[in-house]
């Protein structure tokens, strides 16, 4: 409890009827960045709306840094926000914007300019320092946005899909960057997004929301390896996410209670019809060789993904492509597969 | 090919347009300068008199300024009272945006004469006893262009998405007040610019309400113009046209005015 710099106990707010958050229970220690993942609509930015101050809870406290901040009005919270819109202001420069939290906090005009040098080195913008917003790309008005918040030197730092409006190269770099940015000046960061790929890499932390609540708190890894439920198994990595029966099919009886069950696509190895001999399957006394049927085959880059059929059982099982697939071409047809039961995970509810 | 054609179309619609709006202009700026002009194609002679007649009448000159600076009173009340107004309601109190939109399009809904009929017997007795006032026209003004006003500032704010610049502002330790005056204001300015314009026009225009209100006590250029143009059709020509370059004058200053205002509200 002590170690936690940013407390949330219990959060709950409603619009209409409905519990958009419902009862959210979050500890994050200071320099962590910890992302919220989840679908639209589950709840993420909202929460990240209330401990800014601009959403009001229906319940629940928020501490932060051993401060109560539940009561208090956006601007003594100390906190940033990077909006998914940026929100710079249209009638400052670069310059302007950067400076405007130091300006409302009176600082002088010589500190506000170093303080602004500072950033602007910071974000790689410095000759961009005399421009207007509309006059940068997005990427470029994303960083602005970022300098701006850091420049009053937030406790903790809120990112709303600041990397949505985007294109996939500039939101690739740009998540480097702010990711060494963040480590560098070791800033709390609450970062949200629907996209996992963004949550795996930049993350020392990752909650699933869905519908208002945490559903699974862990590292990237432990959330990759084992989902706990069919709802984050479904959402992460592209899991093969199957009932007991179709589980069983496969894997025969010795599987688990649980009523259903997680596969990793690439846990599955494809071998030629004939059987044959291949380094990487499991070790052949725990391995499980089943026929199946190729009935498409995508390449997506540097994995190919094969959807196949085996006991009446839909998968889908990627395999990187290293070019040297056994029989070479689109592959579509008889195979067989090799299942390694220790990779079968149980799965909690719903 | 296609756009070339594309091109031709457009420039000679416009060109039409054009000539359509500024025909009965012409006309009338012909007209104040001409001796006689009835059954030929263009005036029979040209003549001074009338614009001469005009600016030696003092009533006209008075008319004008009285014109001036009670739509410049009006405007500038409206401003005063509506922008804070409008901001307020438009970012922190959206629940009243409803009853707001059925408010401001009342004045729309009631005809001149029935609104004037309303303001005296309203304001012809104890306490308000404003009748024939500047001040009731002033207060009648104020809720002419109000619709004008309230739909001007509400779209400016929600063009320049007031509410999220206000959230980042806050959240970077501003105050309410000076984030309006800081971000808000110079964003919105150009937009209120177009407005306060449009509502002056409005108001140097209005002659019904004006005429029953006060006709008899204050003459504004409406209220002059009507009388005289019974006299002659060259001197209401010669009036009309100087109080469209009159009002010509004042636009570009607002407009240069607007201009300055949104570039030196920097840094």
């Amino acid at each position: 409890m002590s170690a936690s710099y940013l407390e949330l106990r219990g959060i709950t707010k409603r619009f209409g009827g409905a519990a958009v958050l419902d009862g959210v229970d979050l500890s994050i220690r200071e320099g962590e960045l910890v992302t919220l993942l989840g679908p639209s609509g589950c709840g993420k930015s909202t929460l990240l709306r209330c401990i800014a101050g601009l959403t009001e809870l229906d319940g629940g406290r928020i501490r932060l840094n051993e401060q109560e901040i539940t009561d208090m009005s956006p601007r003594n919270r100390e906190v940033g926000m990077v909006f998914q819109s940026y929100a710079l202001f249209p009638n400052l420069t670069v310059a302007g914007n950067i400076e405007y939290g130091l300006r409302m906090r009176g600082i002088g005009a010589k500190e506000r300019a170093r303080r602004c040098e500072e950033l602007l080195a910071l974000i790689d913008l410095e000759p961009k320092r005399d421009d207007y917003p509309q006059q940068l790309s997005g990427g470029q008005q994303q960083r602005v946005a970022l300098a701006r918040s850091l420049a009053v030197q937030p406790k903790v730092l809120l990112l709303d899909e600041p990397l949505s409006a985007l294109d996939a190269k500039i939101r690739r770099s740009l998540r480097t960057e702010i990711r060494e940015i963040q480590k560098r000046m070791n800033m709390t960061t609450l970062f949200v997004t629907h996209d996992q790929e963004e949550a795996l890499t930049m993350s020392d932390r990752i909650c699933v929301m869905n519908e208002g609540r945490i559903v699974q708190d862990g590292t990237p890894e432990t959330i990759y390896a084992s989902p706990r439920t069919e709802f984050v198994a479904r959402f992460i990595g592209s899991y093969n996410v199957l009932a007991r029966e179709e589980a069983a099919k496969l894997f025969g009886d010795g599987i688990g209670a649980a009523a259903s069950f997680a596969l990793r696509p690439e846990s599955v190895k494809l071998l030629p019809e004939g059987g044959g001999q291949d380094q990487e399957a499991a070790p052949a006394n725990t391995r499980r060789i089943v026929a199946a049927t190729v009935d498409n085959v995508h390449v997506l880059g540097n994995v190919i993904r094969y959807f196949v059929s085996a006991e009446g059982v839909r998968l889908t099982v990627d395999k990187l492509n290293d070019g040297q697939s056994p029989w070479g071409g689109a592959g579509r047809g008889a195979v067989k597969l090799a299942l390694d039961p220790s990779q079968l995970l149980e799965l909690e509810g719903a | 090919m296609e756009t070339r054609q594309a091109g031709w179309t457009h420039r000679v619609l416009m060109l039409l347009l054009m000539v359509y709006l500024l025909l009965p202009l012409l006309a009338t700026f012909l007209y104040a300068f001409a001796t006689e002009w009835q059954t030929t194609v263009l005036p029979q002679g040209w003549t001074l008199e009338w614009v001469g007649s005009m600016f030696e009448d003092i009533r006209f000159v008075e008319a004008l300024w009285t014109s001036l600076y009670l739509c410049l009173i009006s405007v500038a009340l409206s401003l005063v009272v509506m922008l804070p107004a409008v901001f307020v309601i438009t970012v922190y109190l959206p629940r009243w945006e409803t009853l707001m939109k059925g408010l401001v399009v009342l004045p729309y809904a009631v005809p001149g004469v029935v609104a004037a009929v309303g303001l005296i017997r309203t304001y012809s007795s104890q306490p308000f006893d404003l009748a024939g006032t500047a001040y009731l026209l002033i207060g009648a003004y104020f809720v002419v262009i109000l619709p004008y006003m309230y739909q001007g500032i509400r779209n400016s704010l929600l063009t320049v998405s007031a509410v999220e610049l206000l959230n980042a502002a806050e959240l970077l330790g501003a105050r309410r007040v000076r984030a309006f005056v800081t971000i808000i204001l110079p964003n919105i300015w150009p937009g209120v610019m177009v407005s306060t314009l449009l509502s002056f026009s409005v108001l140097f225009g209005e002659f019904v309400l004006t005429n029953m209100l006060v006709g008899g006590h204050i003459q504004t250029i409406q209220v002059y113009l009507y009388r005289r143009v019974g006299e002659s059709g060259h001197l209401a020509s010669a009036i009309a046209i100087t109080y469209f370059l009159f009002i010509l004058a004042i636009s570009m200053v607002l407009m240069k005015l607007g201009k300055k205002m949104s570039g030196e509200v920097r840094g």
